[in-house]
């Protein structure tokens, strides 16, 4: 029994703390190191961020140009696609087409109307938002993170928390900074929860991700009024993100209510980033 | 084939394990979702080597890849390098206890391999904050596991190439 256990102990030893064959460093001291780095990540101090901000802006620009043979790969593959499928786009546009001629002669009344009720209230209609442009980098979503790299960091005010929009679509919000990179966390991911208000039945719910699964609203009141279609706006609720900007609309499923989004996000490759309101000097 | 041609091929063949595991880091592919299939190529690829031919595969490039894994996939750093590591320090328990290697044995053991890397993956991600989608974690332990025979026959073939 005791030389049984004194042989697992030689195994463990030479398996963990010995230099093996051609190995410069022993097993257990790099798996210390990683550990100090895990601890590391939780400090927050401006030499460590620094540091952390070189490493990440200088593995992206390895990786965009490690991953351009699956991009031309996945690219000219869409582009097949898309050729297949164009008689079916097209009949589809079409039908979609005289839809949205149809409704345009309604927006054009609610749009009049709409201006002449916040004449009556004094209300500000001009937008104060303040955007910057930016291109994806890498969208390698991981099946634990929903995630996409673009192109402006700190050296454009890019700051955590702000919105980011695909066209006028909210899509996700800024959650890691460098200086020349910034990292957003896409609205589907399963740790975002954005607080959000429904319209036109006007309940308030947070919108929480599921990973590969549509986000679904949580938290809603016991007696709300919320139809399926019903459109899905940032509520500006937690003070981080102006209200009223568009996220999807809302689609029954078995228990849940979850949100189509307007904006498909796997064909983004610009976005935008709302800084907030600009200054008035 | 002139010297030079035979050497760059050798050198390039002698590479390959490391050129892999760069690749699959830096592309950020270290799991391959098909379907409902989901597959952790990047623990395959470290297992085998580690068991098989370690002097293919340096501990401290396996630590980098792991690095470079976090920096693309948005993990906190250090992460994924501690979750290969496991998977290495199983690979290289298992070579100094095992005398006969065949690919029921390794199979089998690549079972410990999975559950203590799964294991630290979920401890450093819940001690950073991270939400984790457990069923997701299982599924792809179980089909990483799965999977397993058919990289084993693909870098066999590769290690056989070394050799020869």
């Amino acid at each position: 029994m005791d030389t049984s256990r004194e042989d697992v102990g030689i195994a463990i030893r030479s398996a963990f703390l010995r230099k093996g064959t051609q190995q410069r460093y022993s097993l257990f001291g790099l798996a210390l190191l990683s550990v100090l780095l895990i601890f590391l990540e939780t400090i927050e101090t401006k030499p460590l961020n620094g540091i952390r901000s070189v490493i990440k802006d200088l593995v992206y620009r390895a990786a965009i140009v490690a991953s351009y043979p699956t991009k031309v790969i996945s690219t000219s593959y869409g582009v097949v696609e898309r050729h297949f499928n164009l008689y079916s786009d097209y009949n589809n546009l079409i039908k979609e087409n005289n839809e949205l001629k149809n409704k345009i002669s309604t927006s054009d009344f609610l749009e009049l109307e709409n201006t002449q009720l916040r004449k009556l209230i004094n209300e500000q209609v001009a937008s104060s938002s303040n955007l910057v442009s930016a291109r994806v980098m890498l969208d390698k979503q991981s099946p634990y993170l929903n995630s996409f790299v673009i192109n402006v960091g700190a050296n454009k005010d890019i700051k955590n928390g702000m919105a980011v929009l695909d066209g006028k679509n909210f899509i996700g919000r800024i959650v890691d900074v460098n200086y020349f990179s910034s990292r957003i966390l896409l609205i589907t991911d399963l740790n975002s929860k954005i607080p959000v208000i429904s319209e036109p039945s006007g309940s308030h719910a947070i919108l929480s991700g599921h990973g590969t699964n549509p986000p679904t609203l949580q938290y809603l009141p016991k007696n709300h009024k919320i139809k399926e279609g019903d459109k899905i706006y940032t509520s500006g609720k937690e003070g981080i993100f102006a209200p009223g900007i568009i996220i999807g609309k809302t689609e029954f499923a078995k228990e849940e209510i979850e949100v189509s989004l307007f904006s498909d996000l796997n064909q983004i490759t610009f976005v935008n980033v709302n800084l907030g309101e600009k200054s008035k000097d | 084939m002139s010297i030079s041609t035979k050497n760059f091929w050798f050198r390039f063949i002698a590479a390959l394990p490391i050129l892999i595991l760069f690749i699959i880091s830096l592309n950020g592919s270290s799991i391959i979702n098909i379907k409902f299939f989901s597959v952790n190529i990047h623990y395959i690829l470290v297992y085998y080597w580690i068991l098989r031919q370690p002097q293919s595969l340096g501990l401290g490039l396996i630590f980098l890849s792991g690095i470079i894994s976090d920096v693309v996939l948005g993990f906190p750093l250090g992460v994924n390098a501690l979750s290969l590591l496991m998977v290495a320090g199983v690979a290289s328990y298992v070579r100094v206890v095992t005398v006969r290697i065949t690919l029921v044995n390794d199979w089998i053991s690549f079972i410990p391999a999975l559950l203590f890397a799964n294991f630290i993956y979920f401890i450093s991600l819940y001690y950073s904050s991270y939400s984790i989608d457990y069923v997701y974690l299982l599924k792809n332990s179980v089909f990483t596991f799965i999977f397993y025979p058919v990289l084993w026959g693909g870098f066999s073939v590769i290690s056989n190439l070394m050799r020869s």
